[in-house]
């Protein structure tokens, strides 16, 4: 329905700079994640959209038509409050109807249309129903009904599950991505919560101090992270201090922890120092007499941390130089002591800059 | 970039208004106070002759002395009896808790100088219990002056340390205390050491407004004072002057009055400044476990307090309903004194409502935007508006009538002898409660309600009157009707304010007094009681307690 272009945008809190300087593209229809740790910018920036948050400099456009100078009533943005904010004096039925009226819709088809959006976020029994007999789950409900039943532009959902028990939160993030999918809307959606952000997104921006750190697709932003921050940040990493010894194209040797290692890196020079990530799940325990697969990197450490998670194992292997590492394997460990960390040298991933 | 002006529409316009109001009417008028103070006789020359005069004189300075240590007298009762009240209610297994925390407010919306005249009634020279210990041959000495003055702040203000002692006993995190335990703490030591320095902040702020009001206090040193000096009584004396008016004393009287509430707030903060905690309860803090012997002796001490305060006012209403021949008591039922009160007109009591109904209205609508703004549109000109507006509390009603009437009797607005310079003068006093009330609920409305409803399409002030006031109405009407309840029983800026036509109950009992039969004014002391306590009970489902503790 509705493509965002974020230009420029920045607001500053007396010294804190918010946001600064952010420029996104969000297309049409696509389901956007802002994702970051509390203070990141990510909520400013998300409230900038709606005109809660006066923007310092730069602009935001809908479909290439400036909106920033709109006031927030006239955006026609629905959105999803981390405290839900569904009106305690007003009925659900009434709470949906709030935009509908609002726009002086005729009361059949603002009738019509509560019906319709109560059953797409399956509270159809709901409408004489008033917020305080309601649980959690179902008031985010009744205010994701109230965003959408205006037929918004774009849809912002600010952490709308961060006030959700465990196994709630998943089986709601299933249902807004289905939802946003039903109605072909596009949703900026604002997390601090990366296994959430991964699960629906089309793409994510990571933000830190109010810039963007990395925009990309989940598997993007996992798997080639572009700085230390999103390799920490989203995921688990190990970051290893490294040296460039010699470059061959694409492909780089770096040293790292003792062992050369051959991976793919677009930049840097021989001789500069990077940080090389290698995540858990990339590394294994190489059991005794078991033979390192070709091309395959090894490292010699002492197993130092067991912590048996059920479904997998997560251990810490001390190396030479006193760094740990952490891996994650099916399977309890075979050995205690000395240990071999085995890798696939392309799964390393280099990152300029220091850790 | 953007309009800017348009988005700050609402809050710059309340911030005008607010300031217009009060810059006009509270503001001004102090500096016309401020400026008597420091002219001579001809009201032309700048001088300091008039705080000399009046720092050299005996009865003015044993007027200082005496205000000052009634004050802190009645505030250390308050404190010594509303402490242990206020721990009862919150922490011991006693029954009866909602009606003894009902009771024990009752006495705030009681107009104070009644308690003081019930207290005339039985221990005055013509006393009904001194009559009755003479007849014994005990001697009684006399319940005038310093004693009696503390004695019935004490009795009547309180409250005003029991209700946010209350709160802050029922708000301490529980685990510290347990913690204290833990670490070999007894239930006593734990108490000295830990529970009572958490609440110290809110027995001082309640030890605060004592001191306050019984500094501003006019009625009861009236009634009680005989010839010893006050300061809030002699400004009076020296403005409506029995000989000639002298503007300039009590202009310096008035002075030394807010000097002395500034001083107090000064303390209060210094002593605060350097204990901040901020505790914060997880769940309601449980009851102790204390014997039943305990249990009983707490329940005791506090229905002891309650009737304490509470039997003046009573005596008050039942002698109002017996019989007089000119002073003299015949313990047989009438409606007599009634008769005589209305007998030249029910004016007294038709001005009482209409100008505390018009009074509670004004001060809900500016209140009410004024705590919108502070709450919702945090700047530092919201933050002036919040010291602004509620620093109308720490000036006397006697000095604030004063500036009004030396600000309004001649010039561009003449309002001297009107209604309408009563009401502004009830407006402004009561401000501090209404913004008080206002925001204490706004705070608890989450801002996003707000913004959804913005979000969804409806412009802000339309956001404003549909979800925002129905959110806060039940509020808005309690305080609506506590405004009513303190204006009716308004006496100290009244006195300096009415005129003739527009006299209130409450100036009718302060003629009353002055006459020789008790009947009368026993009888206009009970309308009044009539008239404060039945609002209040009839809407008392929608007071918040706290709230009672800011009036």
């Amino acid at each position: 329905m509705t493509a965002i272009t974020i230009e420029g945008v920045a607001r500053s809190f007396g010294v804190l700079r918010a946001v600064d300087d952010v420029s996104i593209a969000i297309r049409d229809k696509e389901f956007f994640t802002l994702l970051g740790p509390s203070g990141c910018g990510k909520t400013t920036l998300l409230r900038m959209v709606a005109g809660f948050c006066e923007l310092d400099r730069g602009r935001i456009l809908f479909d290439g038509e400036r909106i920033d100078t709109l006031p927030p009533h006239g955006r026609n943005t629905g959105m999803v409050f981390q405290s839900y904010a569904v009106f305690p004096h007003l009925t659900v039925a009434d709470n949906v109807a709030y935009g509908l009226r609002a726009r002086r819709i005729a009361a059949v088809e603002v009738d019509r249309r509560i019906d319709h959006a109560l059953k797409l976020v399956q509270l159809e029994n709901f409408r004489p129903r008033w917020p305080h007999q309601l649980s959690g789950g179902q008031l985010q409900r009744v205010a994701i009904a109230r965003a959408i039943v205006i037929e918004p532009r774009v849809l912002l959902l600010d952490e709308p599950l961060s006030n959700l028990d465990a196994k709630l939160r998943v089986e709601m993030r299933t249902e807004i991505r289905r939802l946003q999918k039903t109605l072909g809307i596009t949703v900026i959606y604002v997390t601090h919560d990366q296994e959430e952000a991964l699960a629906i997104s089309d793409r994510i921006a990571v933000m830190r101090s109010g810039r963007i750190e990395q925009v990309g697709e989940p598997r993007a932003i996992y798997e080639q992270p572009a700085t230390a921050f999103v390799a920490e940040f989203v995921g688990t990493s190990n970051l290893l201090r490294g040296t460039i010894q010699q470059r061959d194209g694409e492909m780089v040797d770096i040293m790292v922890a003792g062992v050369s290692v051959r991976t793919r890196a677009a930049a840097g020079l021989v001789g500069d120092r990077v940080v090389v990530s290698l995540r858990p799940e990339a590394l294994s325990l190489l059991a005794p007499g078991e033979v390192l697969r070709a091309g395959w990197a090894r490292i010699v450490g002492l197993l130092s941390e067991v912590e048996y998670l059920g479904p997998v194992t997560r251990f810490t292997v001390q190396l030479a130089d006193g760094s740990p590492l952490r891996l994650m394997a099916l399977a309890p460990p075979a050995t205690a002591g000395e240990v071999i960390v085995a890798f696939d040298p392309g799964r390393a991933i280099v990152l300029e800059g220091s850790a | 970039m953007r309009s800017g002006l348009g988005r700050h529409a609402f809050p710059l316009g309340v911030v005008a208004i607010a300031v217009a109001f009060l810059g006009l009417f509270f503001l001004y008028p102090l500096l016309k106070v401020f400026g008597a103070s420091l002219l001579d006789a001809q009201g032309t020359t700048l001088t300091f002759a008039n705080y000399l005069s009046v720092l050299s004189n005996r009865f003015f300075l044993q007027g200082l002395t005496n205000s000052l240590t009634i004050a802190a007298a009645a505030a250390a009762f308050a404190i010594l009896i509303g402490v242990p009240f206020a721990f009862v209610l919150a922490r011991l297994p006693v029954g009866g808790k909602p009606a003894l925390l009902a009771l024990a407010a009752l006495p705030l919306v009681l107009p104070s100088f009644v308690g003081a005249y019930a207290l005339v009634l039985l221990f005055g020279r013509a006393g009904i219990v001194t009559g009755m210990l003479q007849s014994l041959g005990i001697p009684f000495e006399s319940i005038y002056g310093a004693k009696g003055i503390v004695l019935v702040y004490a009795l009547t203000l309180y409250p005003y340390v029991v209700l946010p002692t209350v709160a802050a006993f029922k708000s301490v995190d529980v685990s510290v205390e347990e913690a204290a335990q833990n670490l070999g703490a007894s239930p006593g030591r734990m108490l000295r050491t830990v529970t009572l320095p958490l609440v110290l902040p809110s027995i001082l702020a309640g030890g605060l407004l004592v001191f306050i009001e019984a500094l501003e206090n006019f009625g009861v040193p009236f009634v009680l004072a005989e010839d010893k000096p006050i300061l809030a009584v002699e400004a009076y004396k020296l403005f409506v002057g029995e000989t000639a008016s002298n503007p300039a004393s009590a202009g310096v009287l008035g002075m030394l009055l807010i000097a002395c509430t500034v001083a107090a707030l000064l303390i209060q903060r210094g002593i605060l400044a350097r204990r901040h905690f901020a505790t914060r309860a997880r769940g309601a803090t449980p009851l102790l476990a204390v014997s039943p012997p305990m249990r009983r002796l707490g329940a005791v001490y506090c229905w002891t307090v309650i009737v304490a305060a509470l039997v003046p006012f009573a005596t008050v209403v039942v002698v109002s309903l017996l019989e007089f021949r000119g002073p003299v008591l015949q313990y047989g039922l009438s409606l007599d004194n009634f008769a005589q009160l209305f007998q030249r007109s029910y004016r007294p009591l038709t001005n009482t409502v209409l100008l505390a109904t018009l009074a509670a209205a004004g001060a809900a609508i500016i209140g009410v935007p004024v705590a919108y703004v502070v709450v919702r549109h945090r700047s530092r000109l919201s933050a002036l508006l919040d010291v602004v507006a509620t620093s109308p509390f720490a000036v006397a009603g006697t000095v604030l009538g004063i500036g009004l009437v030396l600000a309004y009797s001649s010039g561009f607005l003449i309002l001297t002898g009107t209604w309408l310079i009563m009401v502004l003068a009830y407006i402004v006093r009561k401000l501090p409660f209404s913004v008080r009330s206002a925001s204490a609920i706004l705070h608890q409305i989450d801002p996003s309600l707000e913004e959804a409803s913005v979000n969804l399409g409806v412009a802000p002030l339309a956001t404003f009157l549909r979800i925002t006031v129905p959110l806060m109405l039940g509020g808005i009407v309690g305080g609506l009707v506590l405004t009513f309840v303190t204006v009716a029983s308004e006496l100290s800026s009244t006195v300096v304010l009415y005129s003739g036509p527009w006299t209130t109950m409450t100036v009718a009992m302060f003629q009353a007094l002055e006459g020789t039969s008790p009947g009368v004014a026993s009888a206009a002391a009970t309308v009044l009681i009539v008239f404060t306590v039945l609002p209040v009970a009839l809407v008392y489902r929608l007071l918040r307690r706290h709230e009672l503790s800011m009036l």
